[in-house]
């Protein structure tokens, strides 16, 4: 069977600076690969680039059989491709069903629509209590539910997921990662997870790659990666 | 999922000022009463304040709602007086009635946001807002310098009064009534327009472009196409209040009248009145235009009766402290209410987020139940 995405050779960068040089990686379905490295190796660039956000300048992106690089980043997430981004980007001033809204724009089955946001609200009972409340209201680990449950309103194939543990405290970092590997295990998501938390980022994904620099230096099975004494020094502070 | 809560008919503000004002003409003794006080009339001056509320409605979808400075929204206003008067002035061989040239200004004001819009809506915040001001100054030197086919600073007139049954065509100069019911009505019919569409996909969707234009971006929504939407249809209803505006001064006056000032004067307006909320645009217009032209002119030819001989001495005449006042209004204004009048709730949680405790509002809620826009009663309560 085919990667569900696949990315070859991908340059991208933003004015004169590319801050991708050659990145190349896969997602099989069902799988859940996570992509680490420090402060501007180029993850957030590459999820970028997969979504369309910020245009590739060389390589290949293909997800399910379809060329990335030709579609405007509003017609990838109807191919099935959804993203939550870094810093959860929630929009404040939106109710919660609101954001929950804004995550299926791109649907057009009110009846799906409004089963799926019961789905959310049995997956994140908490987003149910506080549906009517503003976005910019609830506290950091329940705005990052709400941005990963805004984009599992796409109903996406694949999910990108840029940093959910940012900024939260370790016991809700926890929770997220449970829903990570539930989404996963229980229904079948493919998720592109990129993670400064090296180490919780492995113990939940299949695969894992290293970005240094805007290139791919080490890519192994997860647990391979989180052995690696290499790994354990540079990011996992041992 | 359950349906949201259907909220019983409120009536709130918007709809009580409305009211008022359907009222108003019914009642001549409240018209009287004002003359009596002041030797003017309320009625001829209040259809000015409802196109000028349009103006304001326009503007507010393209800056309120979607976030995007415009400030040549004068330009599009132009383009709706200026079709009015080239389509049917006695100078040029149209002669179209007033039903053809409304829509006509629409149309012609809504192409024309398109034409500016399409390149330059990919320019982000102030980079915009010096295109449409330089937009808004190249209309007013093009409309002025272009004499042959604009009149120049003469302006292109008489425009014909519309055709209504039952009002017969000296009616519209006898009796501010025919003219204030027109305006007034289509101020109500765009108002409602506009009530259904912030509560729509496309009015979300704006307001989310707003909030934070990448993760609109990677839920699907496409900027361009929406920031475009936005600036057309501020465009056009700009159109629409400028056929009515040059249809009730019967003439396009000199295209100084559509300068930057006007549209400084607009998006003003929307900041006092609170930014997005349309109760907000309607009542800074009211305030803004009326106390220029309503109080001032009042309070001028008070001064002159108790000061006869204060013979044009700039610091006696009202007029001579309008924009002093007006600018210390503003600089008050953004000190100790930055969120406006009569804010959308949206705005004012963000500004003032303890004061919604104070005024016994569920800061968490913002009065808010369900996943449904404010209503305007609420707001109201607020306030």
């Amino acid at each position: 069977m085919p990667p569900i995405l696949e990315v070859a050779g991908l340059r991208a960068g933003y004015g004169p600076i590319d801050a991708l040089h050659d990145v190349s990686l896969t997602v099989d379905e069902g799988e859940i690969v996570t992509m680490i490295g420090a402060n501007g190796a180029g993850k957030t660039t590459t999820l970028m680039s997969v979504s369309g956000v910020v245009r590739p300048r060389a390589g290949r992106v293909t997800f399910g059989g379809n060329d990335l690089r030709t579609f405007p980043a509003h017609e990838i997430v109807k191919l099935g491709l959804a993203q939550s981004p870094e810093g959860r980007k929630i929009f404040p001033r939106l109710t919660v069903l609101e954001n929950l809204q804004m995550g299926a724009f791109t649907r057009k089955d009110p009846p799906g629509i409004a089963a799926d946001i019961e789905k959310m609200f049995g997956m994140f009972p908490i987003l149910n209590e506080r549906k009517g409340q503003a976005g910019g209201l609830l506290s950091g680990g329940q705005q990052q539910m709400l941005a990963i449950a805004r984009a599992l309103m796409a109903r996406p194939k694949l999910l990108l997921l840029d940093e959910p543990s940012l900024g939260l405290a370790p016991q809700i970092v926890t929770q997220i990662f449970g829903v990570i590997r539930d989404l996963n295990q229980n229904q079948g998501m493919s998720v592109l997870l990129v993670e400064q938390n090296a180490r919780m980022a492995l113990k939940v994904a299949h695969r894992g790659y290293v970005l240094e620099t805007g290139r791919v230096t080490f890519s192994d099975k997860a647990d391979v990666v989180l052995n690696d004494p290499r790994i354990r020094a540079a990011y996992l502070g041992e | 999922m359950s349906p949201p809560v259907k909220k019983p008919f409120a009536i709130g503000w918007e709809g009580a000022i409305f009211l008022a004002l359907l009222l108003y003409p019914l009642f001549p003794i409240f018209e009287s009463l004002f003359f009596r006080a002041t030797q003017r009339s309320l009625g001829e001056q209040l259809p000015l304040v409802f196109i000028f509320a349009l103006l304001a409605y326009g503007l507010n979808v393209v800056v309120g709602y979607t976030g995007l400075l415009h400030l040549g929204i004068a330009a599009f206003f132009a383009v709706g007086a200026y079709v009015a008067g080239i389509f049917t002035t006695a100078a040029y061989s149209f002669g179209w009635p007033f039903w053809v040239v409304l829509p006509l200004g629409v149309l012609a004001a809504t192409v024309l946001g398109l034409l500016l819009g399409a390149p330059t809506l990919r320019l982000r915040g102030d980079y915009l807002a010096l295109v449409t001001l330089g937009f808004g100054e190249v209309t007013k030197f093009t409309l002025r310098n272009m004499e042959k086919i604009t009149a120049g600073t003469r302006g292109l007139s008489p425009i014909p009064p519309p055709s209504l049954p039952l009002v017969p065509p000296s009616a519209w100069a006898d009796d501010y009534r025919p003219f204030y019911y027109l305006t007034l009505g289509v101020l109500i019919l765009v108002a409602l327009l506009l009530h259904n569409l912030e509560r729509s996909r496309l009015g979300r969707a704006w307001i989310a472009l707003r909030e934070d234009e990448l993760a609109a971006n990677c839920m699907g929504l496409n900027p361009n196409k929406l920031k475009l939407a936005a600036f057309a249809l501020g465009a056009g209803l700009a159109g629409l209040a400028g056929v009515l505006y040059a249809t009730r001064l019967t003439s396009t006056a000199d295209p100084n009248a559509y300068d930057f000032n006007r549209s400084i004067f607009m998006v003003c307006c929307l900041i006092l009145g609170g930014l997005g909320s349309r109760l907000g645009a309607l009542v800074g217009v009211i305030m803004l235009v009326g106390f220029d032209n309503i109080l001032t002119p009042i309070i001028d030819s008070k001064i002159q009766e108790w000061f006869p001989n204060s013979g044009g001495r700039i610091c006696l005449s009202f007029t001579g402290w309008r924009l002093a006042i007006f600018g210390l209004a503003l600089i008050l204004m953004m000190r100790f209410r930055p969120e406006g009048i009569v804010p959308s709730s949206r705005m004012k949680h963000e500004l003032h987020p303890d004061e919604a405790v104070s005024n016994g509002i569920d800061p968490i809620t913002m009065g808010r139940n369900t996943g449904e826009v404010e209503t305007l009663g609420r707001k109201g309560g607020q306030s």
